[in-house]
């Protein structure tokens, strides 16, 4: 009597061992995957000790429920900021299937239209469509596809870049006395290339030159 | 007799299709999230039809989840 006893306890035993190292083994696993989703790892620990209590056996099911069909924190913010044309250098490469359709309309195709009146009775127009290599505005005749004349002695040769890069256009200030203005500010050559995309008129020198669309 | 076995089998395995219908619902009910829990990550769905095996399955789930890298990206460790 007293070995069966001995093996019926041994059995329990062994079975109750092998429950606890289960148990401790999902824990840490559900622990691990809480954290891969972006929530603090203890989440999960909680909601498998809540499977052991067994009272509560019903809502360690309906958390892998909630968990399932709820926003995670590593999917971001809801309204993730849309980025247009290249990913900033350094941004972390993700699979299509984690990169969200944009949720507005898209970008204007349309090209730019700079117009405007010289000083001496002329007139230029220009129309900047979305290219690779840059536009150069310059006082002096055009010689290569991309240079936009603007013959006046205000300004330089050359004077400014157009840059168009995924429907924007950027202009660039390449250091002239003469000194270019969008919408009235100063444009220096430190700022760099500035988005002039809803800009209405830049200057160059004494040329006011009209943005418009084309 | 033969009666007897009759009826003893016939129980039989219809307790056998109760148990496997209802081990098809449980299953079910642990399927249909791990599945979207799957996709999420970036694995196949069909990796939540491990539910069905028994006694291991869940626990084969779980471990693909928490020790390989999710294909569609992790939250970073320290936090954000």
């Amino acid at each position: 009597m007293g070995v069966e006893v001995a093996a019926l306890m041994g059995f329990f035993g062994l079975t109750s061992a092998f429950a606890l190292v289960a148990a401790i083994f999902a824990a840490w696993m559900a622990w691990r995957i809480v954290e891969k989703a972006g929530f603090p790892g203890w989440t999960g620990l909680a909601a498998i000790v809540l499977t052991l209590t067994g009272v509560a056996s019903i809502v360690p099911l309906v958390l892998l429920w909630v968990f399932a069909f709820m926003r995670w924190p590593r999917d971001g913010a809801p309204s993730a900021p849309l980025a247009y044309g290249a990913a900033p250098a350094g941004a972390p490469v993700r699979s299509p299937a984690a990169l969200a359709p944009p949720s507005v309309a898209l970008a204007d195709r349309r090209g730019w239209r700079l117009s405007g009146s010289l000083p001496n009775g002329g007139g230029v127009a220009f129309v900047v469509h979305d290219t690779a290599t840059p536009y150069v505005l310059t006082g002096a005749p055009a010689t290569q596809p991309g240079d936009l004349s603007v013959p006046d002695p205000s300004v330089g040769q050359p004077h400014a870049c157009l840059l168009t890069a995924a429907s924007r256009l950027g202009l660039e200030d390449l250091g002239t006395p003469g000194g270019t203005f969008i919408d009235g500010a100063r444009l220096l050559p430190e700022h760099g290339p500035r988005d002039i995309s809803a800009a209405r008129s830049i200057r160059l020198g004494s040329v006011e030159l009209t943005l418009t669309r084309a | 007799m033969s009666y007897l076995i009759a009826w003893v089998l016939g129980l039989g395995s219809l307790a056998l299709l109760a148990l496997a219908i209802g081990h098809l619902l449980v299953a079910l009910v642990l399927i249909i999230p791990t599945w979207r829990i799957c996709t999420r990550a970036g694995f196949s769905g069909a990796l939540s039809l491990f539910h069905l095996v028994p006694v291991i399955g869940s626990f084969i789930v779980m471990a693909v989840l928490a020790f390989s890298p999710w294909p569609a990206g992790e939250a970073s460790p320290g936090g954000r």
